[in-house]
């Protein structure tokens, strides 16, 4: 009488479904705000010239290739310029405002030199890698006392 | 009435065995991952193109068990910040010791093999997961999370 009730039992037995453990783990990324700027060259040089032939006188080593890499979270990266002041020889000072610039390039603009304002080289909406060229030009004049003159630029990438 | 007996036990016996799967489970596998928040620092992509977490020490036990088994990890998802998402593909993983572990990609739709072997293992054995992150100037800066599950089966 039990031996037939018995057989369906351990076949029931054998049919266990999978065994499993899980464990819930959490992944966290810090793929935070990140600035990099590049240039080209770190020297500008202005020969000298003949105001008459060449009232704007580009810098000889050609233009500057800017690479900005950013990482932003919202909103526009913005890259300036600004001049620590005058360009100086000796006591004699020429503004910065002697210096312009045209530009090419996605988000790259035109524009001229400051010491008081930083002045807008390029924008951008959104992360990624950016790249332009800056063409400096420096207005000539009989008024400049002779002189070698030099000055400082600081460029800023800033990222949201 | 010797009949109706034996149908009775049946029945509780079968109620015992329709209980089994979940307690032979935790007799039979057991499974741990230290750290459970897995961390990817910030980095520069230039430097740094591909962000490595913290090593995860992955600790399973198999006993009782004659066939084949199988350790997998499923992502839930990207990894998410706001409204902003990293593709869940562009993080991978090596691991040791190979076998059983093997390297791997994640993914959120197909539960991807970790490790696998047959028969059991006992006592507990240990393995090292790094996951590695595809860094990019592209993503949209933030602190990005999701959620990973690591099951250990046998079947």
């Amino acid at each position: 009488m039990y031996r037939p009730l018995i057989i369906p039992l351990l076949a029931l037995a054998m049919s266990v479904p999978l065994a499993a453990q899980t464990v819930t783990a959490t992944l966290s990324a810090d793929l935070g705000t990140i600035a990099k700027l590049s240039l080209s060259t770190t020297t500008l040089t202005f020969p000298d010239a003949d105001p008459d032939l060449v009232p704007q006188v580009p810098a000889s080593g050609g233009p500057v290739a800017i690479t900005a890499k950013a990482r932003a979270a919202s909103g526009e990266i913005v890259l300036t310029v600004l001049a620590n002041g005058p360009a100086r020889s000796g006591v004699n000072t020429i503004s910065a405002d002697a210096f312009t610039w045209t530009a090419s390039g996605s988000g790259f603009v035109a524009g001229t030199l400051s010491s008081t304002v930083p002045q807008q080289v390029a924008s951008w909406n959104g992360s990624g890698i950016h790249d332009g060229v800056q063409s400096y030009l420096f207005r000539n004049s009989w008024n400049y006392p002779v002189g070698v003159y030099s000055m400082t630029l600081t460029y800023t990438l800033t990222a949201p | 009435m010797r009949f109706r007996l034996l149908t009775l036990r049946l029945a509780l016996l079968a109620a015992g065995v329709a209980a089994l799967p979940a307690s032979a489970a935790a007799q039979r596998i057991d499974l741990s991952v230290s750290p459970l928040t897995i961390n990817f620092p910030i980095a520069d992509p230039d430097l740094v193109p591909l962000v490595s977490s913290t090593a995860v020490q992955i600790t399973y036990r198999i006993r009782q068990n004659d066939g084949p088994w199988t350790m997998t990890v499923l992502a839930l998802g990207d990894l998410i910040s706001g409204v902003a998402t990293v593709d869940i593909s562009n993080v991978t993983w090596i691991a040791t010791p190979a076998p059983p572990f093997q390297n791997g990609t994640l993914s959120k739709t197909v539960a991807q093999r970790l490790a696998g072997g047959s028969g059991s293992i006992n006592p507990t054995a240990t393995g090292q997961v790094t996951f590695r992150l595809a860094n990019s100037w592209t993503y949209t800066a933030g602190l990005y999370t999701q959620t990973i599950i690591f099951t250990l089966s046998t079947p």
